[in-house]
């Protein structure tokens, strides 16, 4: 399917919008789609967030693919990868990818800040999801068009999972990273990492009813020698334990890739790993 | 004709309550008997499959019932964990198909199903015969998915066993917790949702803790866990640490406990950053999927489950095809035998009224898990699920979980309910026993 590069000029609706993810959704998720969940979706529910980030513009709804599980037992913790079909060069390449779950009190999830030394504009992820909903990625492209896709997500609770949610304050702020061993030139690498934190919504409550302030880790940067291969923020959508698997690809030798997360109250974790190519 | 009419919508709408596990009576009351004459064909006599036969014959005993199984004799997950913490002999779970041959007339092919062509409505048996259906009940359970976890093959599980399936593999992984040396380590990988059995993983490590203490009290547990959350995790938590001290360590997935790598010859599993644990003895809980048979039918999805109708567990896909029991995408009921069980009734239910020109009825379906840490600590979840707007949820404040306070007469009786609950299920799925009344 062509790309389609329209300078709209009329704004661009809610109705179009509507339109076309549904379309992006049928059209992606084809086995996944459950009439009920279609039927139940809320067309005035809450995409201004998307609706503002287009600004009036219309996406295309080809080339984002968003993958979670159809079923979810623990809508606290869920998988998500999305990927961009995009060379990812310095001609053209994907600027941005923003997650939303629009039935969540907090729409948004995550955006990513993609620089042509991500390589590859594929991103794996945990979110949380309060409730059955129909999930989208937008990516915003180098031109500055636009890429939409979407999919359902079904949540149930397990009558098998309990809900106490353990959570270990001893290890706040912790990384752990896994980086590739050596890569080869112009070979596009993998990065894992994760680190402990509780991303408190600041929608909880504790024992005693008193609000649970608000908490999470709002940004991460990776640089590899001083240059920005990722940059993402993070919102309260973003599963505890912000889990990230992303890629890099390494001008000439390589060099020392740098990480650094940062929360709400100003703590930060820096690691650094040598990347050689060879 | 009216009354009887009624009569019978009652008594479907009973069994369909699925939780009683009522004593059989004789329910099939000739004003109904063999009036249709349809061929209804069961794959699968574990939990699902043997209960469907069972009672689309007792609602129909004029039905035409054919179960395919390649078993003559099948062993129960359901308490195989026992096994392997030696409260229980292989020889108590196992069972036959005697009863449901000859008091319910239903035909036993001891046959494995290689295909089902839905158009035709017929299915190919290993041994080259086809047999013909108006419906069709697929409960193959689960099969290990050997694409899903890097290194574990079917040579790798002679090995490395995951007893996901009772039988043989449960025997391989007893002897060799009874040829491990005191002191050594035992390590169970726990699979990501959805799997067989949710408490399944928690409770074997709690009866080979069991074993353990009573044989290898040196011995360490290290349970690597691919989820964040599981299964009465606070019940089995303060149950391990009353009862085995710090003998069972579980790392979750935030602190890297997903396994991506296993090397069967060398016993070492690799965790997603890079951490290589060696156990002298591991179990490997594997990703799975519906069994083949299910794959074969065209009856699952991208997700290697099968959807089906809320009301009736009709596929989704396929027409006159119905699939109970693990196979199936039936969340938030969980992959049980409780729920095979139930849900095996509320479709045979469901095919007789349909063969009837009746609508199926609305369903309940119950569960209870109970899981036994030691032989006089039980603790238990349990469950009610109805269609609400077109899919199954869990009836708001129906179930629950053991409160996290009970003494040790309450996890006594919770463990002597188990062997109830146990006794119970496996008569109304094959009418045979379970034996003794008590574990210890
Ligand atoms: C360790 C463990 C403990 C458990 N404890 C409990 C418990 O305490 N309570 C509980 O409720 N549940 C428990 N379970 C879960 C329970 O075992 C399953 O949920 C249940 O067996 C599902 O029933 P089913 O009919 O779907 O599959 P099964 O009971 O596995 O039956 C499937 C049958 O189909 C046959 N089959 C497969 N393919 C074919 C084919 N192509 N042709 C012919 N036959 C075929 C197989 O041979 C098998 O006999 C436990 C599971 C495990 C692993």
């Amino acid at each position: 399917m062509s790309r389609t590069r329209s300078l709209v000029t009329t704004s661009w609706s809610r109705r179009d919008f509507l339109r076309i993810s549904g379309a992006g959704a049928v059209t992606l998720g084809m086995m996944m789609v459950s009439p009920s969940l279609l039927a139940r979706s809320r067309p005035w529910a809450r995409h201004d967030a998307i609706m503002e980030l287009l600004d009036g513009a219309e996406p295309d709804t080809s080339g984002v693919t968003l993958e979670l599980p159809s079923v979810s037992e623990d809508g606290s913790n869920i998988s998500l990868t999305v990927r961009v079909d995009s060379a990812q060069e310095n001609g053209e390449y994907v600027k941005s990818i923003h997650l939303f779950a629009p039935d969540n009190p907090n729409p948004e999830i995550a955006v990513f800040h993609l620089t042509p030394l991500s390589g590859q504009a594929q991103i794996a992820t945990r979110i949380r999801l309060n409730e059955s909903q129909r999930v989208f990625a937008v990516a915003k492209l180098s031109d500055g068009s636009f890429r939409i896709g979407s999919q359902d997500a079904r949540v149930t609770v397990s009558g098998c999972l309990t809900d106490d949610a353990t959570y270990d304050s001893s290890g706040l702020m912790q990384a752990r990273v896994r980086t590739p061993r050596s890569l080869r030139p112009g070979e596009v690498g993998e990065v894992l990492t994760i680190i402990n934190h509780p991303m408190e919504t600041g929608f909880r409550e504790d024992a005693d009813g008193n609000t649970i302030p608000r908490r999470i880790i709002h940004s991460f940067v990776a640089e590899l020698d001083g240059e920005t291969v990722l940059r993402a923020d993070f919102h309260p959508s973003l599963a505890a334990n912000p889990y990230l698997r992303f890629h890099v690809k390494p001008n000439g030798s390589g060099g020392t890739l740098a990480l650094e997360w940062t929360d709400d109250e100003g703590e930060t974790t820096r690691e650094e790993a040598e990347l050689s190519v060879s | 004709m009216d009354s009887i009419k009624m009569n019978r919508r009652k008594l479907l709408k009973l069994l369909g309550a699925g939780g009683a596990l009522a004593a059989a009576g004789p329910l099939a009351s000739p004003a109904f008997a063999a009036r249709t004459a349809g061929r209804v064909v069961g794959v699968g006599g574990g939990f699902g499959g043997a209960t469907a036969a069972k009672y689309l014959k007792r609602l129909q005993p004029g039905l035409d019932v054919t179960l395919v199984e390649p078993a003559r004799e099948f062993y129960t997950c359901p308490f195989s964990n026992l096994y392997l913490g030696g409260m229980r002999q292989m020889e108590q779970i196992v069972h036959g198909y005697d009863t449901l041959k000859n008091r319910y007339g239903i035909k036993v092919v001891h046959q494995y199903a290689e295909d089902v062509d839905g158009e035709a409505h017929t299915v190919r048996l290993a041994n080259g015969e086809t047999l013909p259906y108006d419906k069709l009940v697929l409960s193959p359970g689960i099969d290990i998915d050997f694409e899903g976890l890097e290194g574990y093959d079917e040579a790798a599980a002679e090995k490395l066993p995951h007893a996901w399936k009772a039988g043989d593999q449960t025997r391989l992984l007893r002897s060799q917790l009874e040829a491990m040396d005191d002191g050594g380590t035992f390590i169970l990988s726990a699979p990501d949702n959805p799997f067989r059995c949710p408490p399944g993983p928690y409770e074997r490590v709690s009866q080979i803790a069991h074993y353990f203490s009573q044989h290898k009290p040196r011995s360490k547990i290290l349970l690597l866990d691919a989820k964040d959350a599981f299964s009465k995790q606070g019940l089995f938590m303060d149950g391990w640490r009353e009862v085995y001290g710090d003998m069972i360590e579980w790392v979750g997935l935030s602190d890297d406990g997903r396994v991506v790598r296993v090397d069967a010859d060398s016993r070492e599993l690799e965790s997603e950053f890079g951490e290589i644990h060696r156990g002298d003895v591991v179990n490997v809980v594997p990703p799975q999927k519906a069994g083949a048979i299910a794959h074969r039918a065209g009856v699952t999805n991208g997700s290697g489950w099968v959807p089906v109708k809320p009301h009736t567990f009709e596929s989704q896909q396929v027409d006159d095809i119905y699939v109970v029991g693990d196979a199936t995408i039936a969340a938030p009921m969980p992959k049980s035998g409780f729920c095979a069980n139930a849900q095996a009734r509320v479709t045979a239910a469901a095919i007789v009224a349909e063969l009837n020109g009746q609508d199926p009825l609305d369903p309940v379906w119950t569960n209870t898990c109970y899981s036994v840490i030691a032989p006089e600590y039980g603790i238990s979840v349990a469950g009610v699920y109805r269609v609400i707007d077109g899919e199954i949820r869990e009836v708001e404040g129906s179930g629950g979980v053991s409160p996290r306070d009970a003494d040790a007469a309450f996890r006594r009786r919770e463990a002597e309910y188990a062997v109830q609950w146990y006794n119970a299920i496996v008569q109304d799925t094959w009418e045979t026993r379970g034996l003794q009344k008590t574990l210890t």
